[in-house]
Formats: C-alpha cells, structure tokens, sequence
C-alpha cells in the first residue's frame, strides 16, 4: 500500500477510507456504507477488505481510532470510530493533487469526451 | 436458532483463522459489521442471501490470507523458521479444512438434483491432499528447527 504523503498512488480503498473521514469520524460499518454511496456502488468493500486496509492505515499514521460510541440509527451496540489524522488529510490533498494533474493532462489531449462533464 | 444467527456463529469462527494480534483488534468490530451487512440485505432484499454471505466469507477469508501473509513476510525477515513454518502448517490445515466443508457443502446442495459436480469437486480434493502433504511437511520441519534452537529460547511470538 503506498501510504505516504510522497509516495506512490494509494489503493482505491485507502483513497476512498480517506475521502469518507476526511469530514467526520465513521465506523466500519458506516464508511463501508459511505464508500458504497460515494463511488455510486461502483467500489464495494468486505469487511475483510475494509479492516484490513483499516490496520494498515493506522499503522501509517493516516487515521486513528477513536472512542467507542452508540450509533443511535443502528442499535446500541458500542462501536469503534475511526477518525482522519493530520498526515491522512496530507496524503488525502496530494493524492487529489495527483488527480488533478492527470486529468488536466488528458484535457490537453481532448481525451475526456464531452459527455462526462468533467 | 435463525439463519442469521447461524451465519453470525460461522462467520465468528471464521474470524477465529486471523492472526491473534488482528483479532483481539478488530473480530469484534467485523462481526457488528457483519451482522448489520446480514440485516440491511434481509430489510433490503428479504431473498438471495445465500450468495451474499458466501461473497462475504470468501472476501473475509482472503483478507485472512493476507494478513497471515504479512506475518509470513514479517516473521521471514526476523528469520525465526519455527514460526514460519508454524504458520505454513496451520495456513495448510486451514485451506484444508475448508476445503473438505466446501466439498461437504456443494454435494449437500446438489444432492437430489442430478448435477455434475465432479468439476468443482475434483480440484478441491486434490487441494485438499496438497494442504494436507504441506501441513505435515511444515509440521517435520518445524519439529526439525524446533530441535536447533538453542536451549532456553523461546519463541518470538510468546
């Protein structure tokens, strides 16, 4: 997994995990869901898929656990938050960096059709 | 005992095959997970949820595979053989095992319906006699470095 601010492009899992803390603390559960809506059902996780990216996000800084807390829409069931770090919302703004730079590229070249509206 | 709770006791059992460390973590944080994934696929679709949760336990079990895979690459790079092949051992029996389920399963679910299943059943068999030989290969071989290791040491992961 490239996991650092200068390192490669990060797996879609990780870019996804990202962007769904990026604007607030989540639980498992709840950014598989999240992802799910984000990529309009184009990326789905397991649960074997999302805590293992889960462990190895935390083992590079880019989230951190939080407390464990009730979801009032699900049940009462006590549940482990995740939340982005400082170095996450770096890795996040250069990986969109990155984007950024490749899709201007293939604007050069007129390689995204005009129906895509991007 | 209802479905869902059957596939809640498998699918903890199967959390059982990770390594102890990712376990301890984050077993009981997969399982709510998992349950809440069973109950919005039962108030969403009501049917069709035999091939969910089989999609559910496969992409679990590679997520185990991976992460017994790290620890293999860890482990190698520590050089402690005896654990290297301690887990080569209970990978092998682990692959074993479920394949003999998957074996016992699909000949269950064609029982009566006068399908050919040699196709699916063959290689798992012979996947099953390979696990086999490896476990036991891993097993003299750990016996053996077991054997070199100097007196009084223990083990890494104790």
């Amino acid at each position: 997994m490239a996991s650092t601010r200068d390192g490669g492009p990060l797996t879609p899992a990780v870019l996804h995990i990202l962007l769904v803390l990026s604007t607030q603390d989540r639980h498992g559960y709840g950014i598989m869901k999240q992802v799910e809506s984000d990529s309009r059902g184009k990326v789905k996780m397991g649960p074997g898929t999302l805590y293992g990216s889960i462990r190895r996000m935390t083992e590079a800084g880019l989230i951190r656990e939080s407390d464990k807390k009730i979801d009032p829409n699900l049940d009462d069931e006590r549940r482990v938050y995740y939340g982005i770090t400082a170095l996450g919302q770096q890795t996040l703004a250069a990986e969109l960096q990155r984007y950024r730079q490749v899709v201007a590229v293939a604007h050069e070249r007129s390689l995204i059709p005009k129906a895509m509206g991007i | 005992m209802d479905a869902q709770t059957r596939y809640r006791r498998w699918y903890r059992r199967l959390l059982g095959l990770y390594p102890r460390p990712y376990r301890e973590r984050f077993a009981d944080s997969m399982e709510q997970t998992f349950t809440d994934l069973c109950r919005e696929r039962t108030a969403t679709e009501g049917r069709g949820q035999g091939a969910f949760i089989l999609w559910i336990f496969t992409e679990t079990f590679a997520g185990i595979i991976r992460e017994r895979a790290t620890d293999l690459a860890r482990l190698t790079m520590v050089r402690n053989a005896t654990n290297v092949f301690r887990i080569v051992k209970y990978l092998a029996l682990a692959t074993g095992g479920l394949m003999v389920a998957a074996t016992a399963t699909v000949m269950v679910l064609a029982r009566g319906t006068g399908e050919d299943i040699t196709g699916v059943v063959a290689p798992a068999l012979l996947l099953t006699l390979l696990s086999a030989v490896a476990a036991v290969v891993a097993a003299i071989l750990q016996g053996t470095s077991d054997r070199r290791r100097p007196p009084g040491s223990s083990p890494a992961w104790k």
